[in-house]
């Protein structure tokens, strides 16, 4: 009976592993489905029975030298560096304020402000357009880089504070009884220990801001114009441009796959906002 | 506890910036939802309308009613297939397996990659003709489907979304199935439960508060998406997949330029929303004080 339980143990364990296979197979395919279109020549980009073929740089080429690729990364670069940058450094000090301050109705305060990260991006897209349109901002990558503040502040503030009370207070306690005063507890206790924490919230800033399309698309034309508002390119009817639209998006996603990779530990808490500690 | 302000300096300048990006923007499209203003006239021409728009969207506009039906089915169907798949593949890690990091790490993928990327990916792979899927199909005899038909394209919309989104939720059941105390499942054991008693008495009632802001954040996120249906279909074929934010975008931007309208309609979505994260901050602030 013992050998028939443990066979069927192993048969079992044999189907679980298949089922995980197919669900990494599943997650992975259409990545890399994208990716081999990239290198592929135009009549074989609608041939899918072609799997394996001689590859071409042909697709690469075109998305920098015909549709100033360049350009739109260089956007997207500016937009996503300057709102991580302002939202961490207000975020951070916001959350050592929530962090390691008693003051009244404070937890309705940082509540209320992980409720406007909530805020669907179709009811701030239509003040941010018209307050452009009456400024002249519309298409500059200064109305984006505010309105991507919208969701990275309030994040930031969630995350850095999670981060922050993590350090014990007496640490900081400590450097005061030694003559430090706040501003240097916390730049010589509190921000040492929290460089990982500023790291990965960064990277959960940059990876939001260089994705997102709805705001990017009503507020930018052509000179603020960001990665993926480049896929309006491919959304005409006529000839699909198979080959350039998968090497756009190989380029648009190698950068994020990779800063993913890093953060990979604090995704859980990047996820849920902090409330869920991995 | 002595009375100190010392926290302002820390907290008001994060506060002010959200007031000027964020509190006077949502101010001024309640404003804007009351004026019959529209993109080809001058602002000064715009005018008070009091709720005609309101009004128009609940009493003429077919389409909203279309739009909000099939929002609020889309959230259902993708939630509850994204819970149930994403807590099945949280359970088939939830066990020792080789190389298990590697693995998990792939499920990163959907949800990371720029989702405009994913919905044009997606629209080759599911192409009538010449995708991959239904070549693949073809090997177990499946005759071609028009994923992005009439019939289909909504289905298609919740397939992508599900493929997207239900590593994030398994990632969160997993930390949280990672995360659950040892002792009641040695008890259990002790009591003789049989392995589905330990799962729906035990493993469930203690995931509670995962589930629910895996699930809460994704109802909200999916009542909000538009990049990849704009992606994906623009709304098409007709309306099938015109979900809420699509009508906002056509309302306002395309065609008719009804900034009024559009705004009346933002401010459905806007409300709809805010009920969702009511119920999510409010479970997220009870388990935070009760420590997960």
């Amino acid at each position: 009976m013992s050998i028939a339980y443990s066979r069927k143990k192993k048969i079992n364990g044999i189907i679980l592993d298949i089922l995980i296979a197919l669900v990494v197979f599943a997650c992975v395919f259409p990545f890399a489905w994208m990716v081999m279109t990239s290198i592929k020549t135009r009549v074989q980009t609608i041939n899918p029975a072609i799997w394996i073929f001689r590859p071409t740089l042909e697709n690469y080429r075109a998305i920098f030298q015909k549709r100033d690729l360049f350009l739109y990364i260089k956007n997207s670069l500016v937009v996503v560096v300057f709102t991580t940058v302002i939202s961490i450094a207000l975020g951070t000090f916001a959350a050592y304020g929530l962090a390691r301050f008693q003051f009244s109705r404070k937890e309705d305060v940082a509540y209320w402000i992980l409720s406007l990260r909530m805020l669907p991006p179709m009811a701030v897209v239509i003040p941010f357009f018209l307050f452009g349109r009456f400024l002249g901002l519309l298409d500059t990558h200064l109305l984006l880089i505010l309105v991507y503040l919208s969701f990275n502040i309030p994040f930031t503030i969630w995350m850095m504070r999670g981060f922050i009370e993590d350090i014990p207070k007496e640490l900081e306690e400590a450097a005061w009884v030694d003559g430090c005063s706040r501003y240097q507890g916390l730049r010589r206790i509190i921000f040492p220990l929290i460089a990982p924490g500023i790291a990965a919230t960064s990277i959960f800033c940059v990876i939001q801001s260089w994705n997102e399309f709805a705001l990017a698309f009503f507020l930018t034309s052509f000179n603020a114009r960001t990665v993926p508002t480049t896929v309006t390119f491919f959304l005409s009817v006529l000839g699909v441009i198979w080959g350039e639209m998968a090497s756009v998006g190989v380029i648009a996603t190698i950068p994020v796959l990779i800063f993913a990779l890093f953060v990979q530990k604090y995704l859980v808490r990047g996820l849920t906002f902090g409330a869920i500690k991995s | 506890m002595k009375k100190s302000k010392e926290h302002y300096a820390f907290i008001l300048p994060s506060l002010l910036t959200l007031v000027v990006i964020v509190i006077f923007p949502t101010i001024f499209l309640w404003y804007v939802s009351f004026t019959n203003y529209d993109l080809t006239m001058g602002w000064s021409k715009r005018s008070l309308v009091g709720v005609s728009n309101f009004a128009y969207l609940a009493w003429e506009d077919k389409d909203f009613w279309h739009s909000l039906r099939i929002s609020l089915l889309f959230m259902v169907f993708t939630v509850v297939l994204e819970f149930v798949l994403g807590l099945a593949i949280a359970l088939l890690f939830n066990r020792r397996i080789r190389g298990k990091r590697l693995w998990m790490s792939f499920l990163i993928i959907p949800m990371v990659i720029t989702p405009t990327i994913i919905s044009l990916i997606w629209k080759l792979m599911i192409n009538t003709e010449y995708g991959v899927l239904n070549f693949i199909l073809s090997w177990f005899l499946i005759g071609k489907i028009n994923w992005l038909g009439f019939e289909n394209a909504h289905w298609s919309v919740i397939m992508v979304d599900i493929w997207s989104w239900t590593p994030f939720v398994t990632l969160i059941l997993y930390a949280g199935l990672q995360s659950l105390p040892q002792e009641p499942y040695e008890a259990a054991i002790v009591d003789g439960a049989t392995p589905t008693q330990v799962f729906y008495y035990l493993t469930l009632p203690l995931l509670r508060p995962m589930i629910l802001i895996a699930v809460l954040l994704r109802s909200i996120d999916s009542l909000k998406i538009f990049d990849v249906v704009y992606g994906l279909t623009q709304g098409g074929p007709g309306n099938s997949t015109e979900l809420m934010s699509m009508h906002i975008y056509r309302l306002g931007f395309q065609h008719t330029n009804w900034i009024g309208r559009a705004s009346a309609n933002a401010i459905v979505l806007l409300v709809i929303i805010t009920f969702f994260t009511t119920i999510l901050l409010r479970i997220m602030r009870k388990s935070t004080r009760e420590g997960f």
